[in-house]
């Protein structure tokens, strides 16, 4: 075998240097996609866990309330718990610092007097004795930055940081630097140390605690210890181990990262169709080797073999490839992705690191198995090549008849297949479960096409040839000659098309998903956020990213000339049933007349209207569905006062976060958990009133203090659009990855049908074609590839987009989102598959055209 | 009608040099039924194909109908070739996927003449060589003979004054052979075409008037 492999099929692929690669390529671009996408992945889960570990030092439970945070009364009643050994609490948080753009620090405020009892702190220099920690804590300006954050923003012991606060700009005194271990190494060294009171201050989080971290003393149990302390807390926080903690926060991406991993399967379905042609046309071409291997006593066996063996080193080959370029891709996608999470859920330390051996498992075993089973038909076709194959002369070969029947007949199998999983998927347990079995049933539908493509090819260029259609600028003869190239090899040709079709309809899903989703976003952002000017601290919109401040400018911005009303609006991170939610807040009462909710069940106004009384609370879309709950129920909330309950006035579509959100008025919220801070102040100006001039006067009044965003409506939904396009990053990068492949498998086909006539074509070229009308020929063929193509992978597209916009969306996020079909795209999709397959077919044809006839006829 | 000048062809196979034609030098006269003999090496179809303007020679002038083709652009040969040279191959001659009438109009719509024009025309020819019972028919569904025949027909399609034929009845038994030969012949005398085939058989080359043996690239013989 090994020297078959040597003689053989070692000097193919040197000969066709471009076929290898093609298939190499094909291996190596779905194996980095799968591999990237794995790494970022892992990379979110680890990152989390590994912050959080880091942080919680010995801690084996933590006391915590999501942004609401715990009461500072509560401390002592933990710290007093039988079982409990010591109690640490901290305040943390990001927070700007000014006059640096883009630089943050993770902010931990502790009493550092009991806090070494939990966490490691490596002070850096002669060490951090209890007089420097006492001369520390008697500063209240104290900040102890790491070795690395202070040596790049050239801040020694004694400089002066300016931060964005609650309160506004502060300025902070270095006075002690740490070492980057322990919890130091946290965001790359972006961390740093305060007292607690003063950490309470920036925050604007008096009189409260956001985690209080425990050991346990020494034969108690960690279980029982954490009951004890649930029914001490009756509700108004929650205990976990650190780890817990991490999975909750890992659960607000699950839909994120569910969606990543279904975007890479698609780059190695297409993969696969690459693979599948250029392996296919390998055979062809070496159809008379073949041949002649079987005349000298060839096994099929032996022969199958082989060409498995070729495509097993090649696979190998490929994955290890791949591999290097996934994680190439990952540290780009990384970027993408961690600008998305910060955006749209929590500040993550992402890393890609080095490559796990499970990743490098993973890329092999995807690469081969993808290849093999792609090379599984090829290989068997040419074990049924005849012996006679060598002395065949015949210049065309008869149409494969018998083999459209085994693609019709797994179209029809997949065709009872798709619609039994779809309707399947709302039935099971679980989003994920849901979301998956739809996509996969999504899948297979798009086989169906892919599968009944040699029948179209087949009938439909016949029906377009018989209806006689003129084609401007070109003779009867070329496209007639175009056309039945295409259906002499309709499997061939129909491979190709498959893997347009499924290029095709991968990009307009995701086109069609972006489309509906913005069009959504941008919907509701109208009917949402209906006030002039939204003023905040730290980032334009309220999420992980902006510093809530206090409502110290309130009362100012009310007096401002040209305002009309001004809101408070409020968004904290919280838990309900143990997984996270997000409760936002306004003032009802306030904005109530100008505010438009948009509602999914129930009465919008009269929900405000009753929230505003205090009568209960409106919940999202999300929430609904995450946790079974409807208008008129009741749901009870882990707040600083203990577990309340609030009746649910309406459901309201919140596109926000896909946690889940409830959205109550801010008077009952500030009563229940006691935070008076604000994440934008929403402000209503009077008809008329000068936008520009409100503008300059609260920056004039407020910008120094404060490090303020003021945007318009119009910069608001800007802003959304953003991060809504960058969270897609990944999905457009495999868009592009599906277009090479597919123009490569255009390619590749045409090459081997010119190679199947090569004869034909001297025969046309000898009896008068001039190498142009030949060239039209071969690239009509690919024209008529694209268009086809086009058309079906279009039709897959628009009802697979609209399953994934309607149903599958909704089982993963509890999100109502529009269908906004994007006709502009699919008018492009179409022309630009027609055009790229025509610019495709243009080498082939200059090829075909420009072999000396002499040699296409085959003499010797 | 031909003129072969010191015509050279030399094939370049990796580092060798093989010559399939040493300097020819021939005439064949309008009207003249030719055939050119030769064991295989001998550069007789080579020869054919330079006459037919497929090929350049290495070095040498080939002129046909007094114009020069060797020296031709590609394009500006392969029109010429179009109306003025016929082609008949030994085997892959006719479209498989054209019916014998398609077949035969195929010269004619590559220079754009109407459909209809150019289906009267090749009607016209298939009656010539006796086929027009089966002018719808596939290639796959006639026999060699028949499909000899369509290819002459193909090839008369602009009555060229010169006829070139590649082992006609190489493929074909010796009766059919016979019949495509007799059909050849016959175009040779009522329509004054000039006929070059090449061929193995004997029997083959008795119907021409002329006969050149070619040996390893030269002429050896060139007589009746």
């Amino acid at each position: 075998m090994f020297r078959l492999l040597q003689t053989l099929s070692w000097r193919h692929v040197r000969r066709h240097q471009l076929r290898t690669a093609l298939t190499f390529l094909g291996i190596a671009l779905g194996v980095a996609v799968i591999v990237a996408i794995a790494m970022v992945n892992r990379s979110l889960t680890s990152s989390f866990q590994s912050t959080i570990e880091q942080i919680a030092g010995k801690a084996v439970l933590q006391v915590a309330n999501g942004e609401s945070g715990i009461n500072e009364s509560l401390f002592s009643v933990i710290r007093d718990t039988p079982g409990v050994q010591d109690a640490a609490a901290a305040v943390e948080g990001f927070l700007p610092v000014s006059g640096k753009r883009g630089e943050r620090l993770y902010v931990y405020g502790v009493d550092l007097l009991t806090d070494f009892a939990i966490r490691d702190h490596q002070f850096a220099g002669s060490g951090f004795a209890f007089d420097q920690a006492l001369d520390f804590i008697a500063q209240p300006d104290s900040v102890a930055l790491t070795e690395s954050f202070a040596r790049r923003l050239h801040l020694p012991i004694g400089a002066q940081i300016t931060l964005a606060t609650a309160r506004g700009k502060q300025n902070y005194t270095v006075r002690a630097l740490l070492k980057e271990e322990g919890t130091a190494r946290v965001f790359g060294g972006n961390f740093a140390l305060m007292d607690l009171p003063a950490a309470q201050r920036s925050f604007g989080k008096e009189g409260k605690l956001d985690i209080i971290d425990l050991t346990v003393e020494e034969g108690a149990k960690i279980e029982t210890v954490q009951q004890r302390l649930k029914s001490r807390l009756a509700g108004a926080a929650e205990v976990e181990r650190p780890k817990k903690r991490g999975e909750q926060i890992e659960s607000l991406l699950i839909s994120f990262r569910v969606g990543l991993f279904f975007v890479s399967l698609i780059a190695l379905f297409v993969g696969f169709f690459l693979i599948y042609n250029t392996v296919s046309v390998s055979v062809i071409q070496r159809r008379r080797e073949i041949g002649t291997l079987r005349c000298l006593g060839m096994r099929r066996g032996e022969l199958l073999r082989l060409i498995l063996a070729e495509a097993l080193i090649l696979a190998v080959i490929g994955s290890l490839a791949g591999s290097l370029f996934g994680w190439l891709l990952a540290q780009a996608a990384l970027v993408a992705v961690g600008q998305t999470v910060a955006d749209l859920f929590t500040v993550v330390d992402l890393a890609a690191g080095s490559f796990t051996l499970k990743e490098l498992g993973l890329a092999l075993v995807s690469g081969i198995a993808v290849t093999v089973f792609a090379a599984l038909h090829p290989a068997w076709e040419a074990i049924h090549v005849s012996p006679l194959e060598s002395a065949r002369q015949t210049a065309w070969r008869p149409r494969s008849r018998a083999r459209r029947s085994w693609a019709t007949a797994l179209a029809i199998f997949c065709f009872l297949l798709s619609p039994t999983l779809i309707f399947l998927s709302p039935s099971l347990q679980g989003p994920v479960e849901k979301f998956s079995v739809g996509v996969i049933g999504m899948l297979v539908f798009l086989l169906v096409l892919a599968f009944l493509c040699p029948l179209v090819i087949n009938y439909g260029v016949k029906w377009f040839w018989q209806s006689a259609v003129q084609l401007p600028g070109h003779s009867w003869v070329e496209a007639r000659l175009a056309s039945d190239s295409l259906r002499r090899n309709p499997a061939r040709s129909g491979i190709t098309v498959a893997t347009l079709v499924i290029s095709l309809a991968a990009i307009f899903t995701i086109a069609a998903f972006v489309n509906s989703v913005r069009g959504s976003l941008l919907a509701w952002v109208d009917q949402m956020v209906t006030a002039d000017l939204i003023v905040s601290s730290g980032a334009r919109t309220a999420g992980p990213r902006n510093v809530p401040l206090t409502e110290e400018p309130s009362p100012n911005f009310r007096h401002l000339p040209g305002v009309k009303i001004v809101d408070l609006y409020r968004l904290i991170r919280s838990t309900y049933q143990g997984k996270p939610i997000l409760i936002e807040s306004f003032s009802a009462r306030e904005s109530a007349s100008v505010r438009n909710l948009p509602m999914a069940a129930g009465d919008g106004k009269r929900a405000l209207r009753e929230m505003g009384e205090g009568k209960g609370v409106i919940i999202s879309e999300s929430f609904q569905s995450r946790f079974s709950k409807n208008a008129n129920e009741v749901v009870e909330l882990s707040t600083p006062s203990g577990s309340i309950a609030f009746k649910i006035l309406g459901v309201y579509v919140d596109y926000s976060s896909d946690a889940g959100s409830v959205l109550i008025d801010r008077a009952s919220y500030k009563k229940y958990w006691r935070d008076e801070l604000v994440d934008a102040f929403d402000l209503w100006l009077e008809p008329g009133a000068d936008q520009a001039a409100v503008i300059k006067r609260i920056k004039d009044d407020y910008g120094e203090k404060y490090q303020l965003f003021i945007s318009t409506h119009r910069e608001l939904k800007d802003a959304v659009v953003r991060i809504m396009e960058q969270s897609f990053v990944v999905n457009y990068a495999v868009e592009i990855v599906a277009v090479v492949v597919a123009i490569f498998s255009v390619i590749n086909t045409l090459l081997a049908s010119i190679l199947d006539r090569i004869r034909e074509i001297g025969v046309l070229r000898a009896i008068g074609a001039t190498q142009a009308q030949v060239r039209r020929i071969v690239v009509l063929e690919a024209g008529w590839m694209g268009f086809l193509g086009g058309l079906l992978g279009l039709f897959a597209g628009t009802i697979m987009a609209y399953h994934h916009v309607v149903y599958n969306t909704k089982f993963l996020t509890g999100w109502t989102f529009q269908f906004y079909y994007p006709y502009g795209v699919a008018i492009l999709s179409l022309v630009a598959s027609v055009v790229l397959c025509l610019m495709a077919g243009y080498g082939p044809a200059k090829q075909a055209a420009a072999r000396p006839i002499v040699t296409a006829i085959g003499y010797e | 009608m031909i003129r072969c000048i010191d015509v050279r062809k030399v094939y370049r196979q990796g580092q060798n040099e093989i010559t399939a034609l040493a300097g020819i030098t021939l005439d064949i006269t309008k009207g003249e039924f030719t055939v050119i003999m030769g064991p295989s090496g001998s550069g007789k179809s080579t020869l054919l194909h330079l006459i037919g303007g497929l090929d350049r020679p290495t070095s040498g002038d080939v002129l046909v109908d007094q114009r020069l083709i060797s020296q031709m652009a590609d394009d500006q040969v392969t029109l010429f070739r179009r109306t003025k040279i016929g082609f008949v191959f030994q085997f892959f001659n006719l479209l498989p996927t054209l019916t014998a009438l398609e077949n035969v109009t195929l010269p004619l719509v590559l220079d754009g003449r109407a459909k209809a024009e150019a289906d009267q025309k090749s009607e016209f020819l298939l009656a010539k060589v006796g086929l027009e019972q089966r002018k719808n028919h596939l290639p796959e569904e006639l026999s060699g003979g028949e499909i000899q025949r369509i290819a002459i027909a193909r090839a008369l399609a602009f009555n060229p004054p010169i006829l070139l034929a590649d082992e006609p009845t190489g493929n074909l038994d010796s009766k059919t052979g016979e019949s495509v030969l007799a059909l050849l012949r016959q175009i040779n005398r009522d329509d004054g075409c000039t006929v070059v085939i090449v061929t193995h058989s004997r029997e083959a080359a008795c119907h021409g008037d002329r006969k050149i043996f070619l040996r390893d690239g030269s002429v050896e013989k060139d007589g009746c």
